[in-house]
């Protein structure tokens, strides 16, 4: 920790180039976000998580997700200016994502319930906030089979050529991390389909209950360096399995 | 001819091409930049060829294809020298009259000569023409006189005297006159150059980068491409300046997707000056490198954007990024960059060659220096126009713009493009400054200048430029994303009769919102111009929501066709010409407009002769 | 005990019948060398210096599933409804399944 900065009045210690988000949650402090996810590069695109920062004589209202701290910082995170602009983003994002629970509880603790515009009407992904965490995190993973497309008010999450893609292993992580839920995934004893692609799931080799998509134990085999036969097994059976092996070690008859 | 190996051959070369052509010498200088090409100048010029070929002229006079002259509103344009004379609007079928008559016998064509609207003389040389004579020209002084596709052109006027001075001072005396001159960006931020320079000079890196930002996105700006078509070289030299100030090796300049003649000259440019030792390895023997590649852009207004600009350099989506770090200090490829505009770079040259003391005496005390307007829309005299800084609104759209055609009345001017504002009749006397312009909620932006007049709803203006910029935006943030979409349906809702007081409260309050949450300066400056035209013409958005009126006409919800019935004299012309056979009426008798049928688009109350169509 | 529902299906340590009247239970034997943490893409899954337990970090998991897959003794859970993966951390340093069992079976040490 070679920096120090003031958040709230409370003096806290940070890494030079550390994100303010991480610093001030790591310090105790609440700040809300929805595009803000550890395990990727922040973009600012939601503007939830927005601060005042006062560096040297300026003022700034600014995202906290991808501000880097130098340090002697002087940060507010919560004002009456910052509660107004971030309760029009989220009604803005309210908007357009009328159907999630996230954003719907976030907007109403900024006083936001009614949306003073109309619904966006996206038919092809309702409810999209365009936060491109699902692409991000794809791309952290190494598939890259999600994409943004277009700019504007016509940007869109997209798929390669605009089909279903080649790289796509069907883990689901980009459902996981997905704020609103608008991502739409369908698992069956079988089979998963997810963006327009159905995935056959690996059979547990004793009771045949589904482990992971068959893609995705190929990736796993070909980049993550286990043996094959560790994906062979579903969670319960590999327990009991475990267990009978210990239980012939720990009792010897 | 070979590469310059020092400064000594340079000036040596020079003095022949200077010698070559004697100061004399008859020569023709026809407009080859965009705007008179598309007015058949290619062709002039061929006539132009073929004539004198045929009359044995062709090697007594010299013919030239030049840049922009300026004087858009009136091309095809032919200068002659020595004489400086100027014919405008000038066709194929004038050109054997032309070498017949003015060429050969020095008799001058007064139908082809300018005359003055309002003294109804008409001007021989271009200096006196109203248009040109209130400009300084210095930036765009030998578009009309040089070709751009030759180097020899640019070196006898003095090119590239200014990069020998350059390496005779050393780069910290460079870097200390450009700041000295206190230049400012011509692109629209109007941030010092010269510390820019510092800063990037100051960073330690082993590689620094010059960029020269040639993506003029404003819609209506052509300044920057008339420059590149006209005069190429006067930017690359100001670019191996900046290089030789800063320490960079390596330059780009990123031009529109739009401007291919740009790309073309251009490129000739760099070809040229690499052969001649100008540019590249060991530049005039000073043991200095640097040289420059064209990247060209894929059709996005963002990308003219500095941080998105060299995203987009890099082979990435020109997403903007968030400031700090500056380019100066983490730029292309993560190392400290210059990005200038090309008018900027074009300046530095100047300064360089004529000196920093030379520059600060010409502008204002805050903004030193010219600037380059395209001076456009409800003006007689459009046009690209270079003033020096502290010249009034007034003087440039009235003096050298001509004023209002049709004796319509002036209603706005709109300064700085999608990010700039409207001001009003009352701010004609508005000094153009960089901080002035801000303070009066506009904004120079890279220079484009809109005119407007009473026919102009200022309304649908504001509704234009959100259209625009929710469009161009890169979807990155919600503030801007969504902001300038909802921005621009509630001004959709205001301008068809939907709107009520409340909307123009949500209006405003939304603006705030898009400028301060925003991430980059597309963001930060959209709402400028609705902001600024509610600050100046609120009643018109009043009368829209409160009266469902459009005053200037435009609103076609909002507004009717009608016939008075006391100035109609029946002549049958509306009837026979609306698309929608939605006038009625006997020849001779007052006609009338079927309201139903009527889809306002105005034919009828452009073939009246009676001025007896109205629009409410 | 981790996620309050006293459901036990969410519990993150299972007894299994090995033989008559033989219970063996299972959990995370918090592997020094651990599949779950090799598969990891994004590092979520951090050893706690204190307790030595190989713990969930929620806000790096993006929820793929592969630590479950890749367990080869079946003590990684997915937990479905969350999107997370869950395991046992040993509450921390004091592990409520060796606290609470009446008859000292589970001992930590």
């Amino acid at each position: 920790m070679d920096v120090k900065l003031r958040i709230n009045e409370v003096e806290v210690e940070a890494q030079k180039g550390e994100y303010l988000l991480d610093v001030a949650r790591r310090a105790g402090f609440e700040i809300p976000s929805l595009c803000h996810h550890e395990a990727v590069k922040p973009i600012g695109s939601c503007r939830v998580c927005l601060v005042e920062v006062k560096a040297g004589k300026k003022t700034s209202l600014t995202t906290s997700c991808n501000y880097t701290i130098e340090g002697g910082e002087e940060v507010t995170t919560d004002s009456g200016l910052i509660r107004r602009m971030r309760a029009i983003n989220l009604e803005l994002l309210l908007a357009r994502a009328p159907g999630s629970k996230r954003v719907r509880e976030l907007a109403q603790e900024y006083g936001v319930s009614r949306p003073r515009f109309p619904p966006v009407e996206d038919s092809w992904l309702p409810n999209c906030i365009l936060c491109e965490l699902c692409v991000r995190v794809c791309e952290e993973l190494g598939h890259n089979a999600l994409s943004t497309q277009g700019r504007g008010d016509e940007k869109k999450i997209g798929l390669p050529f605009n089909k279903p893609a080649e790289s796509c292993v069907g883990c689901g992580s980009c459902y996981s991390v997905c704020p609103t839920g608008c991502i739409l995934m369908k698992d069956t004893a079988v089979d998963r389909t997810i963006w327009g692609q159905k995935f056959d799931f690996v059979r547990c080799k004793q009771c045949g209950a589904p482990v992971i998509t068959e893609k995705h134990r190929a990736f796993a085999i070909e980049n993550k360096g286990l043996p094959e036969n560790y994906y062979d097994l579903c969670e319960s059976c590999k327990q009991a399995d475990a267990s009978k092996r210990f239980a012939a070690v720990a009792w010897q008859d | 001819m070979a590469a310059f190996k020092n400064a000594k051959q340079l000036a040596a070369h020079r003095k022949k091409v200077v010698a070559a052509r004697p100061k004399n010498r008859k020569a023709i200088a026809v407009c080859a930049g965009t705007g008179c090409k598309a007015f058949g100048s290619y062709k002039l010029l061929e006539a132009f060829k073929q004539e004198l070929k045929k009359r044995k002229l062709d090697k007594k006079v010299e013919l030239r294809a030049t840049g922009c002259h300026g004087f858009c509103e009136r091309g095809p344009l032919v200068l002659f020298f020595p004489e400086g004379m100027l014919y405008q609007r000038v066709g194929v079928k004038d050109v054997e009259e032309i070498v017949k008559q003015t060429v050969m016998k020095g008799k001058v064509l007064t139908r082809l000569l300018y005359k003055n609207p309002t003294t109804g003389k008409r001007h021989k040389k271009e200096a006196d023409i109203p248009f040109y004579k209130h400009q300084e020209r210095l930036v765009l002084k030998n578009n009309g006189q040089i070709d751009p596709t030759s180097i020899d052109d640019y070196i006898r006027i003095g090119g590239y005297g200014g990069l020998v001075k350059a390496l005779e001072m050393g780069p910290e005396k460079v870097l200390k006159e450009v700041k000295s001159a206190k230049l400012r960006g011509r692109g629209g931020g109007g941030f010092p150059a010269g510390a820019k320079w510092e800063i990037c000079k100051n960073t330690e890196a082993d590689q620094r980068y010059i960029i020269c930002n040639a993506d003029e996105g404003d819609p209506g700006a052509f300044m920057d491409r008339s420059v590149l078509e006209g005069n190429p070289h006067s930017v690359i030299e100001g670019m191996i300046i900046g290089a030789y100030a800063i320490g960079a090796s390596e330059g780009y300049v990123y031009v529109r997707q739009e401007y291919p003649l740009a790309v073309e000259r251009l490129q000739i440019a760099l070809q040229t000056a690499r052969k001649q030792g100008l540019l590249g390895k060991n530049i005039l023997g000073s043991g200095f490198s640097f040289d420059v590649h064209i990247n060209r852009g894929g059709g996005a207004f963002v990308c003219g954007e500095e941080s998105a600009l060299i995203t987009s350099i890099e082979g990435r989506r020109g997403v903007p990024r968030r400031r700090p770090p500056y380019p100066a200090v983490e730029g292309l490829w993560g190392k400290p960059t210059v990005i200038n505009n090309v008018e900027t770079w074009a300046n530095v040259t100047l300064i360089i060659d004529r000196g920093s003391k030379w520059f600060a005496s010409i502008g204002t005390k805050g903004s030193k220096g010219t600037k380059i307007f395209s001076l456009v829309g409800k003006v007689n005299n459009t046009g690209l126009v270079e003033v020096p800084m502290g010249m009034t609104l007034r003087q440039i759209v009235f003096d050298i713009g001509g004023g209002i055609p049709g004796g319509k009345k002036f209603k706005a001017v709109q300064t700085g493009g999608p990010s700039g504002g409207c001001l009003p009749e009352e701010k004609l006397d508005v000094p153009v400054d960089f901080d002035t312009l801000l303070r009066e909620g506009a904004m120079m932006g890279s220079g484009g200048m809109i005119v407007m007049d009473e026919d102009t709803c200022m309304v649908d203006v504001a509704k234009y430029f959100l259209r625009f910029l929710k469009f161009e935006s890169c979807g990155n943030c919600t503030s801007c994303r969504d902001g300038l979409m909802r921005l621009h349906e509630l001004l959709t809702d205001i301008s068809e009769g939907r709107g009520t007081e409340a909307t123009i409260d949500l209006v405003e309050e939304l603006a705030q919102a898009v400028r301060e949450t925003s991430l980059c300066a597309l963001g930060t400056t959209a709402a400028n111009p609705v902001l600024s035209t509610l600050r100046y013409f609120r009643d018109e958005y009043e009368a829209h929501v409160k009266k469902k009126r459009c005053p200037a006409g435009v609103c076609k919800e909002l507004i009717t066709f009608k016939i008075d019935p006391k100035a109609c004299n029946g002549c049958t012309l509306c009837l026979v010409r609306c698309p929608q056979n939605a006038v009625e009426g006997e020849k001779n008798k007052p006609h009338k407009i079927i309201q139903e049928k009527c889809i306002k688009c105005g034919i009828c109350k452009d073939a009246c002769n009676q001025d007896a169509v109205i629009v409410e | 005990m981790h996620s309050g529902a006293g459901l036990l299906g969410r519990s993150r340590i299972k007894v299994h019948p090995v033989g008559p009247e033989r219970f063996v239970q299972v959990t995370c034997l918090q592997c020094v060398e651990a599949a779950c943490a090799q598969v990891c893409p994004t590092q979520a899954l951090v050893r706690n210096p204190d307790t030595g337990a190989l713990e969930v970090n929620a806000s790096r998991c993006i929820g793929c599933g592969l630590c479950e897959a890749a367990c080869p003794f079946g003590h990684m859970h997915f937990d479905t409804e969350l999107r997370l993966a869950v395991k046992c951390d040993l509450c921390g340093g004091r592990p409520a399944c060796a606290t609470f069992c009446p008859h000292n079976a589970l001992e930590w040490r």
